[in-house]
């Protein structure tokens, strides 16, 4: 091998890191565009929207809110007592206790009075069975509550045994330790009311950090932004994601993923493509893909909805041990759901679905860890050659940390021209510090929890969902 | 002044319990106001009304629970109003099988209601 | 000192490439400044814009209180009433005042009716928001168009129909649905007619609020609705078929066992399931003649009807279909079984090999 076909190699790899670079900044660019343009349109259109007439409508379309729980005893009683007042006239709680160790079953039944019932259920998808059975209250002021005990299955598992036990026509599928505001259910049921020319088949909704907001018997009181850094750093990464990311892709109707904190189905089709998939830790966007593209497959246009409002706030990870934890399964749960689904990829069938939105979360969402790694490692070896321009290297790494950065304010400011959630003085101070220390701070630790999902992935088969420590919202 | 009669009024629409407490003063009666269901309740303990009246739908604890926790866990027959926005028949059952002793769907007359009022409280 | 010659020069030497990215650096840092100082601003800017807004309000809220209780019965209007419409009259000019102001009105008229309602649409037109909102029909901006409507439609304004019906076709559904929502609001079933000659669909959104408007108001002529029922836009049709079911049309049944056999399924299962609500007898024929051809959704709304009007004719059909694929119409097949020959379900319980069947066997017993 001669010094010129090195150097074609060189060439090759630098201009292959050259391109991706300059596609990944495209695309963000792009996306920040398109989700300007669409939080402008959304802002407009429901600048004037009554939610009031459908709040007394029994005509409205029947919601089930399916919320598995697991050890969640510190928490269950508001939780529930929270969901129940969501201002909304023909829907119904269903509590799926998931074989939980603690006492959660006991709590509720003494809390809601609750009595067993004999209940018949439809099977549609297999689940674990029933463990100490099914409960509903005798206080007509509970009328809506449903709790079902089970053996433990995971998360999956207990949603479709929500699945098959609801009545409804239309399931939400939240996490119990979400506080959902009481006009949740006619903010997000309305995309499926509205749009006339094709079926909506999911809307999904954004996520809150609930972290230091006061919160006090499942009532969200006040919206504080939190001290630790790392907790900052994920509410700025939450708003790139969910008001510039998914609003763009909400427009182009390519959303894969719907937040599995939160989201709405059809539930006949949502059982019809076989429900969730217990395999997988990524089950959220799993049933989504699927979802997708069964209605790709039968040749029905549809259209997956998104609701930017703040209307479900939750708990992050508030130390660096859970924060990588958790996204070592959010990484474990895309390489799942990509290679579960790979013959959609690049495949005209698929429309928008194959030739858009899953390259693109191939290519950006999947690969960007390891290209990002070898990238770095690429460099130590060029360092260690001694090979390096210095002078280079400082222009293209300020050149990247400053484009991060204006990312991350036009998402700030998108934030600051819709939902303003964080009025409070000083925290606009707050997020601009965090935000010029989080590519070095967060970043690097994403990468890892990243790197360790890929190598848990391919070699660590027997890990699962791993333990959330729940902390319990702050009350006052 | 003690012998007006209190009234408990639990309504999250702050315009709304302004006009009330400004024509149910006028009509001689004292007036608490809760904008939820649970300060309802803190009020309701407190204060003893001789009257309740309640929204169905309010943040955290409903009109609903209101009812039940007065009727079952005070066991008091102070009389209760509800009104709501979801006027349906359901609600209206609910209601009074809870305990209330009248129902006014909204949007409603503040004349009626001072009149309602008054053949409960004589 | 930083020598600029020496920057210069080394600047000139680059590659065009990294002339380019410290070029961009240069933009960016620039970009990101004025973002900063933007940011600053906008923040205390919605800020004050938030304290002022409260404020406002809350003084808004107590005039209009005053106002409506400062009236006496014989003149038209008081002195003190006449000094809060001067007030406001004033300050609507300023469009943020007059959005709160408008809130504000918005905000107690959804509660309230009767004699207060009409005094607060009184003051709507007396402090001449009705000509701002007029402004508004004639907006490029859609958004506005809608606003207008909405506010004409909440204060009643019943005299700028031609000015509202204009907008009935507009290309954005909003709009459209707020020209309906106006019509209803104010003519209630005769706001209706829009239905006639409607040739854009009627979004279940919209369906829902005109259902809900229309169900306020206590004592109206129904007018009929078999036009809507034969109409060739199918949410029309949908929407009638709501009308029936509310307004217990029955004297539209006889459109309604044809609708059975509508090209649209869902219109078929909503007419069965209106049916099924009348309890109409007749139907039963129509459906069980080609019932295998029909939808599952069809076949289960079918069934839920035949609990309410099945009898001994209808046994064997129920007894065929006992064997159905489907879990849900086979347990009201089997209920249905058990109401109307239990001796036959007995039989068959004792003979029966599925263990599906076992448990919907199980649960009858108790239930």
């Amino acid at each position: 091998m001669d010094s010129s076909t090195v150097k074609l190699i060189l060439l090759i790899i630098h201009s292959l890191f050259f391109i991706y670079a300059c596609s990944v900044i495209l695309s963000y660019i792009l996306l920040a565009i398109i989700s300007a343009i669409e939080s402008n349109q959304y802002m407009k259109r429901n600048s004037f929207v009554n939610y009031n007439e459908i709040l007394s409508s029994t005509v409205a379309p029947s919601i089930s809110i399916v919320a598995p729980a697991y050890n969640e005893s510190l928490n269950i009683i508001e939780n529930v007592r929270s969901l129940l007042s969501s201002h909304y006239v023909n829907y119904d709680v269903i509590i799926v206790n998931d074989g939980s160790k603690d006492n959660s079953l006991e709590l509720l039944i003494k809390a809601y009075d609750l009595v067993k019932v004999d209940y018949l259920i439809n099977e549609q998808i297999k689940t674990k069975p029933l463990r100490a059975g099914v409960f509903k209250s005798t206080n007509p002021a509970f009328e809506k509550l449903i709790v079902v005990d089970k053996e433990n299955g995971g998360k999956a598992d207990a949603l479709n045994f929500g699945l098959n036990i609801s009545n409804s026509q239309y399931c939400a599928c939240i996490d119990v330790d979400c506080l959902l505001l009481e006009d949740s259910l006619q903010k997000m049921i309305k995309p499926f009311l509205e749009v006339t020319d094709v079926k909506v088949i999911a809307s999904g909704g954004v996520i809150r950090i609930a972290n230091a907001c006061t919160i006090k018997e499942g009532k969200l009181l006040d919206i504080n932004l939190p001290n630790k850094f790392i907790e900052i750093a994920q509410i700025l990464e939450y708003l790139r994601s969910f008001l510039l990311g998914r609003m763009a892709w909400s427009r182009l109707n390519g959303l894969l993923v719907i937040s599995g904190a939160f989201g709405i189905f059809e539930k006949k089709l949502a059982i019809e493509v076989g429900g969730y998939d217990t395999h997988t830790v990524g089950e959220d966007m799993e049933i989504i893909v699927r979802m997708r593209r069964h209605m790709e497959e039968k040749k029905v246009k549809y259209k997956v909805a998104y609701i930017p409002d703040p209307l479900c706030w939750t708990e992050a990870p508030d130390n660096y041990k859970i924060l990588i934890s958790q996204r070592n399964r959010w990484t474990r749960g895309t390489i799942e759901t990509l290679r579960k689904h790979r013959k959609i990829g690049f495949n005209p069938k698929y429309n928008l679905l194959g030739m858009l939105s899953f390259p693109y979360w191939f290519f950006y969402e999947r690969l960007a860890p390891i290209i990002e790694v070898v990238g770095i490692l690429y460099f130590l070896i060029l360092v260690a050659l001694n090979n390096v321009k210095w002078d280079y290297v400082l222009a293209f790494f300020l050149l990247a940390y400053l484009f991060s950065i204006v990312f991350t304010l036009i998402a700030i400011f998108s934030e600051e021209l819709t939902f303003h959630q964080y009025k409070k003085k000083g925290t606009g101070f707050k997020l601009v510090l965090v935000t010029l220390l989080e590519p070095f701070i967060l970043h690097p630790v994403i990468l890892y929890a990243a790197i360790k999902g890929n190598y848990d992935y391919y070699f660590n088969k027997k890990k699962k969902w791993g333990e959330m420590v729940r902390k319990g919202m702050s009350k006052t | 002044m003690n012998n007006l009669k209190k009234i408990v009024l639990a309504e999250d629409n702050s315009t709304l319990s302004l006009l009330l407490k400004f024509r149910l003063e006028k009509e001689g009666y004292q007036l608490f106001i809760a904008e939820d269901g649970k300060k309802a309740i803190e009020l309701i303990e407190e204060n003893n009304p001789d009257l309740i009246l309640s929204d169905i739908m309010m943040p955290f604890i409903s009109g609903l629970e209101v009812i039940s926790h007065v009727r079952n866990k005070l066991k008091v027959t102070t009389p209760i109003i509800v009104f709501s926005a979801a006027g349906q028949e359901e609600m209206v059952l609910k209601a009074f099988n809870l305990g209330a002793n009248d129902f006014m769907g909204k949007p409603f007359s503040p004349n009626e209601l001072v009149i309602r009022i008054k053949r409960l409280i004589p | 000192m930083i020598d600029f010659q020496f920057l210069l020069d080394y600047y000139n030497n680059l590659p065009s490439l990294i002339k380019l990215v410290w070029g961009l650096v240069g933009l960016l840092i620039i970009v990101i400044i004025d973002f900063l100082l933007y940011l600053k601003y906008l923040r205390s800017h919605l800020r004050d814009e938030e304290i002022l807004s409260k404020k406002l309000f809350a003084d808004y809220e107590t005039n209009l209180i005053n106002f409506l209780y400062a009236g006496n019965n014989e003149i038209k209007v008081s002195n003190e009433q006449q000094k809060i419409i001067d007030k406001m009259v004033f300050c609507v000019e300023d469009k943020f005042k007059r959005g709160i102001f408008i809130s504000v009105l918005s905000k107690l008229k959804n509660e309230i009716s009767g004699e207060m309602a009409i005094d607060i649409n009184n003051l709507f037109l007396k402090t001449g928001l009705i000509n701002y909102s007029l402004k508004k029909l004639n907006s490029r901006k859609w958004d506005e168009i809608a606003s207008g409507i909405k506010e004409l439609t909440q204060f009643e304004i019943t005299n700028v129909y031609d000015d509202v019906s204009k907008l009935e076709n507009h290309e954005k559904q909003e709009v459209r649905n707020e020209v309906q929502l106006y019509y209803v609001n104010l003519f209630q079933f005769k706001g209706l007619e829009f239905l006639n000659n409607l040739k854009s669909p009627i979004s279940e959104w919209n369906q829902i609020q005109l259902l809900e408007i229309l169900q306020k108001f206590d004592d109206q002529e129904i007018t009929d609705i078999s036009p809507w029922l034969k109409s060739e836009n199918d949410s029309v049709v949908l929407f009638a078929l709501k009308l029936a079911k509310i307004y217990n049309q029955f004297q539209s049944i006889d459109i309604l066992l044809d609708l059975v056999s509508h090209k649209t399924k869902e219109i078929r299962v909503k007419s069965i399931e209106v049916l099924s609500y009348f309890q109409v007898k007749e139907a039963k024929s129509i459906i069980k003649s080609n019932f295998s051809e029909r939808s599952i959704e069809e076949q289960i709304s079918f069934f839920k009807m035949l609990l309410d009007v099945a009898d001994s004719d209808d046994e064997n059909f129920i007894l065929e279909n006992t064997n159905h694929h489907n879990f849900e119409l086979k347990l009201i097949a089997f209920t249905l079984l058990k109401k109307l020959n239990s001796k036959k379900l007995q039989s068959i319980i004792q003979a029966s090999q599925n263990i599906e069947n076992e448990k919907i066997f199980n649960y009858l017993e108790v239930n």
